[in-house]
């Protein structure tokens, strides 16, 4: 038993091997490399397939109940100071190794029916299996820094597949603004870790922990200082799980090829933070003030996602609003303490929303056969509509993917979202009724997703009133494509590749469930027992009326949400434009993000513009200009005054610089 | 132990000693100076590797190939050779940057013979400058350095070369005048003159004395490191040098100021140190924001990448300022990858350079669909610029920022004030990297504006042209392939030892972890000599106590 665990650093390191090999391959090889497409996916995948393989193994010896397994080496050393790296194989990870080699590698199938035009394609495979590295990597780190180093690698292949295409300007835009948005997540989560380190000299999650007890029960660090590291930590998540004031960067991420929606921005990396959170539940534990900031944080930022998704065309920011919305109810689990049902979340999630991407990508590549490589067209929902007819198997999984999202039973999300909600019934009335209301629109918006693409007539580029200008319309479609005889009238289905992973996927979004009802909660008995499994089923303390309180009034706004979005794009006894003129300032507020990302492109994107301007001024025209003499000059004839006078930019960049100096002399002074 | 072989001798003569011979080579269009040249550059770099490894323990602290020949006892000048960790490292640095630089100058059409035997020279200088153990042979070796590096500038250089090289004589030039002056100051007032560094080390001097002749040492290297605010000479010359020299500039040159600031400053000066050492922890800062912000809003490739230089080295003001071994430890890596780095990155804009005739990048744009390989280098270049987890640069800032975090010197308000601000260079600096990259290499979304007409596209000698962002370029102008295997090779021999040391940075810190531990115990020492500090508990193996009087810094 002992050598399979001893072997578990295959696990992440075949498909960093694969990446490896292959991006050597294109690198010195290129023509070659490029020109064995499959063969080099089939590699890749193989790699991955092992590796799948040896995840279930551990998953199963995990189940079994044996011990969690730790190896560690010193990765630096510096005096008396030594840091080890190395890899912990518990269930939690175990589970995690299973959720991400299965849905990684059902995407990579899924890919190869949807990239199979692209150029890059080998290039794709090798991010795809780099990203996998990292991202196994992350889930088996033992301690801080070393999720703090695999957290930046699934940061890095982030950027890289989102400006796959990168003679896009949006993809440029947007892999620019991931990893800037996520740079500053780091920052928090860099700090917060230093403080702990301080602190409690240790990485460990485990004695972090008990030295931050032992140290407030001592007195000598307030809780308010500690919380506010794991505040500081908590910011890594908040960038990488989306969450509000971070969440902007997740929305345009969709840039990337569509498979990558699924894989990293859907089911693995944006449920990092989530994971990492789970991880810290030995440090949290002790600070009650840190858990409220986390729930709040998740339930804020479930609603706001929601609240957006309503007014979005573009199917898949829709669906990424979705995940914004989906991620907060993990995290809002988390700050309540519920962390398994918070994980039960993220694995029914990572198979249902990666199932709607991944549909949603076989949708776009239907209609890229009618509308031509135009994600401005491709992926807008209102040239859609009665995909059904042409997509049968893509329609059916979109809806099952629904109607697990939404919450009806027995589908999986209905009893991981209602245990949530259950725990937040049990903690805070307010978070739940938020928790409560958001699955509402959760429903509506979903719906309204699938009525407005699978359901009623296929509207094509002639779709109805309401949306586009035709003008508009029409300069798009002339600028990027030739004549419209190019393309064929309708969508068509996918290609087995590509549906395949579609209905593989569909079937834990359906049963997965069943693991984690409140009547026999394998789940939790899993996560957090020890030794061999063992679920009472049917357990005593089943509060029946407490389970029909919440699931009844959970399925009930589900149901609601599901009728209104029904009547409206279904049955047309509401005109969307007519309410959204009515409804004018909640409409507008709605489709422009809450004005987030304009506040953010002014204040500090912008800003951080204009701050460079002054300081290059001030460098050219003040230090350098004393080397030069004129400077010099300048400033004894009096003619810097002016400069001070009327405010010149560089003035200011001045009394910036000073301010920094003497705040850090003054602190050193003090 | 001791070797017979002259070992340091031989590694810093023979580059020097190879130059004298190519005014006597026949020229062939100078492939065979070409050729000769990299074979001496990769020989010596082989001597070293082989010298270190059978000769050098790393696990001493002290200097080993000890050599010392009196050369002018006239004037107290020894040839005085010797080499701890520290020098260690840094020669191979310099070696490996320099013969890569000279393999990286393939197609140098002007005079030839006088830049490859100016890159010997200037190999030698390098070497002769980590290895002296005399304060008098590391400021000949100083000098000695100046003029290759100007030459190299002045008549290879962009358009404002003669400007660089002009401030950059100037600024140096002045500086070393300061170590001059310093090390004439040391060695008077010893107890018997002498130049030797480690007598020297052992003498106590008045704190005053200390102060001032600190003062001096911090402005010469300071130039060389390109502190704020004398640092305005180093985007002009990296900027306008050509990319091999940019290479060896960013790559070596600017570690000769921090090796001077710990060899010197730390090593012989430690009560003033222990003194200053939070103004320098403030200027490592002001470096890294101000830097940071700097490079944004650069248009110009290479001035970008210079400043970065100047950001980065904020990272290794701040690791000698933290006086604790993770901190020191920290800053000599940084100087080690920020070597290796800036130089792949200074090799592939040059690479870049030769292919587009321009370093503006608002005139670049799109170039990614023509050199994927060029742009996957510089992509990774960048990523280990920005401190990507896995590559060098991340290993050396974690490093400093848990030397700032643990050292128990400063008070905790100083620590945190200097860990969050060094902290908002790594938001900054993916901030200009990245946007370089968009800007060069990724779709700008504007339709190409080619002043190309349509007949003249369609002549026979244009039809490869090709267009960049919003300009074009014919085939008989540039080439626009993507990169050579020779490329590939440079750019990958960086990349495999910054992915190496970010991966396992024991490869490169073990090295010199018994040297940096020897400095801060010394360091510490010097604290008990220097204090009036009543309470030291016994038994702290790292920093003083918190307690501590020193500028008042307490909590």
């Amino acid at each position: 038993m002992d050598s399979l665990y001893q072997y578990a650093w295959l696990v992440p390191a075949l498909p960093l091997a694969g990446a490896a090999l292959v991006g050597t391959g294109l690198i010195a090889f290129n023509s070659w490399t490029n020109r064995l497409r499959q063969v080099n996916a089939a590699l890749i995948m193989s790699l991955l397939g092992v590796a799948l393989g040896y995840s279930l193994a551990l998953f199963w010896s995990q189940v079994q109940g044996h011990e969690a397994f730790h190896w560690q080496f010193t990765w630096a050393v510096a005096g008396s100071f030594h840091l080890e790296m190395g890899y912990v194989i518990d269930r939690l990870t175990s589970l995690m190794l299973v959720i991400v080699t299965s849905v990684a590698l059902l995407v990579m199938l899924y890919s190869d029916g949807y990239m199979a035009h692209d150029p890059s394609y080998v290039r794709f495979f090798t991010y795809l299996s780099l990203f996998s590295f990292s991202m196994l990597g992350l889930v088996m780190s033992p301690n801080l820094v070393q999720i703090y180093v695999f957290w930046e690698l699934v940061g890095m292949c982030s950027y890289l597949l989102i400006g796959f295409w990168y003679d896009r300007v949006a993809a440029r835009e947007a892999c620019q603004k991931a990893f800037v948005v996520n740079r500053v997540g780091d920052f928090g989560l860099l700090l917060g870790m230093l403080g702990l380190f301080w602190c409690t000299g240790s990485f460990e999650f485990g004695v972090i922990g008990e030295r931050l007890e032992d140290l407030m029960a001592a007195g000598s660090l307030g809780t308010g200082l500690a919380t506010l590291l794991v505040v500081l930590v908590f910011l890594g998540p908040v960038a990488k799980s989306a969450q509000f004031p971070l969440h902007v960067w997740l929305p345009d991420a969709m840039e990337g090829p569509t498979p990558i929606s699924a894989l990293i921005h859907a089911a693995t990396m944006v449920a990092a933070g989530v994971f990492l959170l789970a991880r810290l539940e030995p440090i949290l534990e002790h600070l009650p003030g840190a858990m409220t900031v986390v729930a709040w944080t998740g339930a804020f930022t479930a609603f706001l996602g929601a609240s957006i998704a309503i007014t979005q065309n573009d199917i898949k920011k829709g669906l990424a609003y979705s995940t914004i919305s989906q991620l907060g109810y993990m995290v809002m689990a988390m700050g309540l303490g519920a962390y398994g049902a918070g994980l039960f979340h993220l694995m029914t999630h990572a198979f249902f929303k990666a199932m709607l991407f991944l549909g949603s990508g076989s949708v776009i590549h239907g209609m890229e056969a009618v509308v031509g490589h135009n994600p401005a067209l491709a992926q807008d929902m209102r040239y859609m509509g009665g995909l059904r007819k042409y997509m049968p198997v893509t329609a059916t999984t979109f809806l099952i993917g629904t109607l697990a999202i939404c919450g009806v039973p027995p589908l999986a999300g209905f009893w991981s979202k209602d245990e949530i909600l259950g725990a937040a019934l049990g903690a805070n009335p307010v978070l739940w009724s938020v928790g409560w209301l958001t699955a509402g629109i959760t429903a509506f918006y979903m719906f309204r997703m699938y009525f407005m693409t699978f359901e009623g007539e296929f509207r094509g580029l002639s779709f109805g009133p309401g949306a586009m200008r035709v003008g508009e319309l029409s300069a798009e479609e002339e600028g990027h494509r030739g004549p419209a005889g190019h393309h064929a009238a309708h969508p068509h289905e996918s290609p087995w590749t590509m549906v395949t992973p579609l209905v593989i996927l569909a079937v834990p979004s359906v049963l997965i469930g069943l693991l984690g009802t409140p009547f026999a909660n394998y789940f939790e008995a899993f996560l957090e027992g020890h030794g061999p499994l063992r679920v009472e089923p049917f357990a005593a303390e089943v509060d029946w009326q407490e389970f029909g309180v919440t699931a009844g009034s959970s399925v009930a706004i589900a149901t609601l949400g599901i009728l209104v979005a029904l009547l409206i794009y279904r049955l047309h006894r509401v005109d969307p434009a007519q309410l959204a003129l009515k409804l004018k300032p909640l409409y507008e507020f709605s489709l422009n993000k809450w004005y987030l990302d304009d506040l953010y492109e002014r204040v500090f994107a912008q800003g951080c513009r204009q701050l460079a301007r002054q300081a290059l001024e001030m460098d050219y025209r003040i230090i350098d200009g004393v080397v030069n003499l004129t400077g010099l000059a300048t400033l004894l004839t009096g003619e810097g005054l002016k400069y001070i006078e009327n405010g010149r930019v560089q003035t200011y960049a001045l009394v910036i610089l000073l301010a920094v100096l003497s705040l850090v002399l003054a602190s050193g002074l003090a | 132990m001791e070797p017979s072989f002259p070992w340091l001798t031989v590694l810093t003569l023979l580059p020097l000693a190879a130059a004298a011979v190519i005014p006597l080579l026949p020229d062939k269009e100078g492939r065979t100076v070409r050729g000769y040249a990299l074979g001496v550059g990769f020989v010596d770099l082989a001597l070293m590797v082989w010298a270190f490894w059978s000769h050098f323990d790393a696990t001493q602290p002290t200097y080993q190939l000890v050599e010392q020949y009196a050369w002018m006892p006239q004037v107290g000048l020894t040839w005085s050779v010797a080499a701890d960790g520290l020098s260690v490292s840094l020669i191979l640095l310099s070696g490996l940057v320099t013969t890569l630089a000279m393999l990286a100058a393939w197609r140098v059409n002007h005079r030839p013979k006088l830049f490859y035997a100016l890159m010997l020279v200037l190999y030698s200088a390098q070497v002769g400058v980590f290895a002296a153990q005399d304060l008098l042979l590391l400021f000949l070796m100083w000098e000695l350095e100046l003029v290759p590096v100007y030459l190299l500038i002045a008549i290879w250089g962009g358009p404002k070369r003669q400007y660089a090289a002009t401030k950059f004589i100037l600024y140096t030039a002045l500086g070393s005048i300061f170590i001059l002056v310093g090390a004439l100051a040391l060695a008077f007032r010893a107890d018997t003159f002498t130049f030797n560094m480690a007598a020297l080390a052992a003498q106590d001097y008045s704190l005053a004395f200390e102060l001032v002749v600190y003062l001096a040492f911090l402005v010469a290297f300071g130039m060389k490191l390109a502190v704020f605010p004398l640092h305005t000479w180093l985007p002009d010359a990296h900027g306008e040098a050509s990319a091999p020299v940019s290479m060896i500039l960013a790559g070596v040159l600017l570690k000769m100021g921090g090796y001077g600031l710990i060899r010197l400053n730390v090593e012989l000066l430690p009560q003033a140190h222990l003194l200053l050492a939070p103004a320098l922890g403030v200027l490592g800062v002001v470096n890294i924001i101000y830097g940071a912000l700097t490079a944004y809003s650069q248009t110009n490739l290479k001035r970008r990448l210079a400043y970065s230089s100047i950001s980065h080295m904020g990272f290794v003001l701040v690791g000698i300022a933290a006086l604790d071994v993770l901190g020191l430890d920290g800053a000599i890596l940084q100087m080690l990858s920020h070597g290796l780095i800036s130089a792949a990155l200074f090799f592939l804009a040059g690479v870049t350079y030769d292919r587009t005739h321009t370093l503006a990048m608002n005139e670049m744009g799109g170039i990614g669909r023509i050199m994927p390989k060029v742009f996957a280098l510089f992509t990774a270049g960048a990523m280990a610029s920005l401190a990507l987890p896995g590559m060098s640069g991340f290993a050396s800032e974690i490093s400093i920022f848990l030397g700032v975090t643990s050292s128990e010197v400063y008070g905790p308000t100083f620590r945190t004030v200097m860990v969050v601000l060094a902290a908002v260079g790594l938001v900054l600096t993916p901030i200009y990297l990245l946007s370089m990259l968009g800007q060069v290499f990724f779709g700008t979304g504007a339709a190409p504006a080619c002043d190309l007409d349509q007949e003249h596209q369609h002549r026979e000698a244009n039809q490869g042209a090709i267009c960049f962002g919003t300009s074009c370029v014919v085939p008989s102008e540039a080439e626009f392939g993507d990169a050579t295997p020779r490329e590939v090779f440079v750019a990958a021999c960086f990349l495999a030892l910054i992915i190496g040391i970010g991966v396992y940075p024991r490869l490169a810190t073990q090295v010199y972890d018994a040297t940096a531990t020897a400095v801060i115990a010394q360091v510490q020492d010097s604290s008990v000599t220097l204090a009036r500090l009543p309470q030291l508990p016994a038994g702290r193996p790292v920093g003083l106590p918190t307690g501590s009087g020193l500028l008042g810094i307490v909590d």
